[in-house]
């Protein structure tokens, strides 16, 4: 089988640009090919990740984020996710047919209304979307249904928003980032009881843009290559009703991560985690179903303090979905962050072991209705 | 399904959406449109391959470099294609019967979408004796500038 | 390079004005009826591809979230992958190369749009950007009329030979939909009156542009390995390319139109094709426009540029000529946007596993499907052939 390796990236910062859509893409792809020493039409293919009209006001978005992709009369295509286009990119590549893909996933969150405006459409017109489901209403359900079944604290899960928000403050790219004490976030705005507003993620701009080579190719742009070991997506059913909230498809995507990339211990043989945690409890949720934990004990993982960013097993030293939040790009901003620190090449933000391996989670739809795993080795 | 064929017709829900979005125009297109409320039509090159683009891009989407050089464009141009809409839908700008038009604006690259106006538009058959692709076109400004591709409120034809 | 791929299961809902069903219930319809096809069950898929056009047709975003039953997805891997108009050539090159990468065997790839529950038009001019080509945007007809204008200007071709063709291929496309069983628009026309529609935007008349339609398509995707052990007749992808423009409309040339001719040249190139016209036995285009479908003709190599008109009056686009071209009617007389172009490689898949019915064409072994995307910006071809 070929060898996938992330060779370039480049992040904007979450803060709002004053660019338009296309200078704001064009900016972030070239910085990468720059980076790289590649021409554009030297590309294999571009893949670029954006939603459809609600994420970006324009429909079929990828006819405006063609040309700042680089992909004029380049095979190319678009996915709806970020973790997706870069899967689907590693799939390219993994076929032989390629040997450099340009993942690049935009969105301006500055441009569009409040996100639930926007995940609120994700609900059917009948049942759903009358009673004004969305993704935060759905994440209050499953808040509420882990507290009740396992015991898990308010506090403990505000402890997710301390730390990464914490974290944050040392990465320059971070959208929102503060010191905040536990009871800060409890006395912060109730959104959707459990939920308070320090829990649930903001809403940033996010152009992140990759550049993946097999592996013959990738030593001619990178003396530090970050291998994509395993990756593996799974989804649930639609209806809330219809699902164990607690006891989703996240633990069936990263088994199918795990065995591509050989992992049998997760825990031990994963070395930091870069984790998609829209609201601060699914942190936590999402570590147990990932097997950092047993099930039901995520709130003891963050009691414990080892998924600090200087600890044993740090889990979001970026800061997170909580402290940036381009909700298409969100996925891929998990592996940039990820590789970054497996390259050793964080800045403030590296954590102080040696990372090997690390995990890139994604997720959208509500309650993480749809997961995506992402292994990378250095 | 137990019910294979059911008496009453499956109704449909009526439903609007509708989604406000403030978008960037970013630097090159909020320039573009302040130049054309003093009636300058501008527009950026391509340092490389020399293209003069029209909406001015602030990169070449071929060479993928930036394009630092803004060009005072020609306000006449050339007919590349033009469509007679008596189309009708929701949300349209023009209210039809119009005339969109692909200007190539002299000293320029690339096409530009407009309309075509100044006269009768009703009988279409007068109307496609007087437009012709390859025919000249000048800009007609409007009185009230708004910083918005209405200030060139229309291309008139420029008679042989 | 890579695995083969085959399809090995198609399955097409009946196209038209869909409310008697909802949304998922059309989309299950087609996934039925391709496992059905391929003798297979939902735990034998292995991962699910889904597009649309515009979420904004229905008002749902990321649909593939509200199809989950409907498409087989809960507990399997899942892509959804878009690009306009082109969406249904774009999941099946996705379903392509996850077959082809070795990550499965056994891929569902489903294309659906419900046209009826939306305006089309109003949906499609928001592809345009809202600055510079949405304030003149006349729909997709305006766009289409303009691409023809251009393309008779530069070729010279006399406007009423131009007439006289796409008068043509209506009449020819609408007699092939009468022996298509999932087509929306089943009439019986004239030259006359092909010629004497009313015009939407001129030279575009009525019956030169396609309906909207709600409709949904599947096909299975499977290895070489998958595809003997089920031991159903394959067609086997030979070939495939996708190629876009730019952004702007006016930035090339439309009449040569650069995406569709090098999209077409890098799937003959995997599918060895030199002389498409004579090699290839039947073609799918993706021809929502009769003026458009020639200038397909011409970037597909199928005759020289400027030339179309006078080889469809010739005939030799016919179902009984050198090249039949969209036998089952095309999109002009079915188009859910979003499985248009994967019905274009089902039909393909059908003609070249000789299962298309009363539409078949004798013989045929090796069939171009198409499609294409945006504003004029993108188009996607694959081959498919009876031998691998």
């Amino acid at each position: 089988m070929r060898k996938v390796a992330i060779t370039r990236f480049a992040q904007s910062a979450g803060v709002e640009s004053g660019d338009n859509l296309m200078d704001f893409t064009y900016r972030i792809s070239k910085e990468v090919l720059d980076k790289a020493g590649l021409k554009r039409n030297e590309v294999g293919c571009v893949m670029i990740a954006s939603s459809d009209i609600f994420h970006s006001g324009l429909s079929c978005a990828n006819a405006v984020d063609w040309d700042g992709s680089g992909a004029f009369m380049i095979e190319g295509t678009r996915a709806e996710d970020s973790m997706f286009a870069l899967i689907y990119a590693a799939m390219r590549i993994l076929s032989g047919h390629f040997d450099t893909v340009l993942v690049t996933s935009i969105i301006k969150g500055s441009e569009n209304p409040d996100n639930d405006t926007l995940t609120g459409f994700f609900a059917d017109p009948f049942y759903m979307r009358p009673l004004g489901i969305n993704e935060t209403t759905a994440a209050a359900f499953q808040m509420r249904e882990y507290m009740q079944r396992f015991g898990v604290s308010e506090e403990q899960c505000a402890k997710v928003a301390v730390k990464n928000l914490g974290n944050a403050l040392f990465n320059p790219y971070a959208h929102m980032k503060k010191r905040v004490t536990v009871d800060d976030v409890l006395n912060s705005e109730t959104v959707s009881d459990p939920l308070k507003a320090l829990e649930c993620a903001p809403k940033s701009e996010g152009v992140a843009s990759v550049l993946l080579a097999s592996g013959d190719a990738a030593e001619r742009f990178t003396d530090k290559p970050v291998w994509i070991k395993g990756f593996g997506t799974s989804m649930d059913h639609f209806n809330l009703g219809d699902r164990d909230l607690l006891n989703g498809q996240l633990t069936v995507a990263a088994e199918r991560a795990y065995r591509m990339a050989g992992i049998r211990q997760p825990r031990k043989e994963i070395d930091l985690a870069e984790i998609c945690e829209p609201y601060a409890f699914q942190e936590l949720l999402w570590c147990e179903k990932l097997g950092f934990c047993p099930d039901g004990e995520g709130g003891k993982l963050i009691d414990s303090g080892e998924t600090q960013m200087y600890r044993a097993f740090p889990v979001n030293p970026s800061g997170g979905v909580l402290a940036m939040n381009p909700y298409v790009s969100r996925g891929l901003y998990r592996v940039i962050e990820a590789a970054m620190q497996i390259r050793g090449r964080a800045g403030e933000h590296q954590v102080d072991k040696k990372v090997r391996t690390a995990l890139a989670h994604g997720t959208h739809g509500f309650a993480g209705q749809c997961h995506s795993v992402v292994i990378l080795e250095g | 399904m137990a019910d294979e064929k059911p008496k009453e017709k499956p109704r449909e829900m009526k439903a609007q959406v509708t989604v406000p979005y403030e978008m960037a125009m970013g630097r090159n297109w909020h320039r573009f449109f302040e130049n054309l409320k003093e009636e300058r039509i501008m527009g950026t090159k391509c340092g490389k391959c020399s293209r003069v683009f029209i909406p001015p891009r602030s990169f070449c989407p071929r060479c993928f470099e930036d394009n630092e050089e803004w060009v005072e464009i020609g306000q006449e141009g050339t007919i590349e294609t033009w469509c007679y809409s008596n189309l009708m839908f929701y949300g349209q700008t023009l209210k039809p019967p119009f005339i969109a038009v692909q200007v190539h604006l002299d000293g320029t690259d690339v096409g530009l979408q407009h309309r075509i106006a100044g006269f009768d538009l009703s009988d279409f058959e007068k109307v496609r004796e007087l437009v012709k692709s390859g025919g000249r076109v000048r800009v007609v400004w409007n009185k009230e500038k708004k910083g918005n591709i209405f200030d060139i409120d229309y291309f008139e034809l420029i008679p042989e | 390079m890579g695995r083969a791929v085959a399809v090995i299961g198609t399955g097409q809902t009946r196209h038209g004005r869909r409310n008697d069903v909802s949304y998922p219930d059309l989309v299950r319809e087609a996934v039925r009826m391709a496992l059905e096809d391929a003798g297979i069950t939902p735990k034998d898929i292995e991962g699910v591809v889904s597009g649309t056009m515009p979420s904004m047709m229905e008002g749902i975003s990321d649909t593939h979230l509200y199809f989950a039953e409907a498409l087989c997805e809960v507990g399997k891997p899942v892509l959804k992958v878009e690009s306009c108009g082109s969406t249904g050539q774009s999941i099946a090159h996705c379903g392509f190369y996850w077959v082809a990468s070795g990550m499965a065997d056994l891929v569902l790839v489903v294309g659906m749009e419900k046209m009826f529950e939306g305006d089309g038009q109003a949906t499609m001019s928001t592809v345009a950007d809202p600055w510079f080509l949405k304030p003149f945007s006349a729909g997709a007809p305006g766009v289409f009329t303009m691409q023809a204008m251009e393309w008779m200007h530069r070729f010279n071709i006399p406007e009423d030979k131009a007439h006289e063709a796409a008068a043509f291929i209506s009449v020819t496309h609408h007699d092939s939909a009468l022996d298509n069983p999932y087509a929306h628009i089943k009439i019986k026309i004239g030259m006359d009156e092909a010629k004497n529609a009313p015009i939407i935007t001129y030279p575009v008349r009525l019956l030169d542009v396609c309906p909207t339609s709600d409709g949904a398509c599947a096909v299975i995707l499977a290895s070489e390995e998958m595809a003997k052990k089920i031991g159903r007749k394959p067609a086997w992808i030979r070939g495939l390319g996708f190629r876009g423009e730019e952004f702007f409309y006016g930035e090339s040339n439309k009449s040569i139109w650069p995406s569709a001719t090098e999209a077409a040249k890098h799937a003959y190139e995997q599918a060895g094709i030199r002389d498409p016209l004579k090699e290839l036995d039947v073609a799918e285009i993706y021809n929502p426009f009769t003026y458009q479908e020639m200038i397909f003709y011409e970037c597909f190599g199928f005759c020289p540029r400027g030339k179309a008109p006078d080889y469809v009056l010739e005939g030799k686009f016919n179902r009984t000529g050198e090249l039949p071209c969209d036998p089952s009617g095309g999109v002009l007389c079915t188009n859910p946007i979003g499985a248009s172009g994967l019905i274009r490689l089902a039909e393909a898949t059908l003609q070249v596993t000789g299962k298309a019915g009363a539409r078949q064409i004798e013989g045929a072994e090796l069939a171009l499907s198409h499609a294409m995307g945006g504003i004029d910006q993108f188009n996607g071809v694959t081959i498919v052939g009876a031998k691998l």
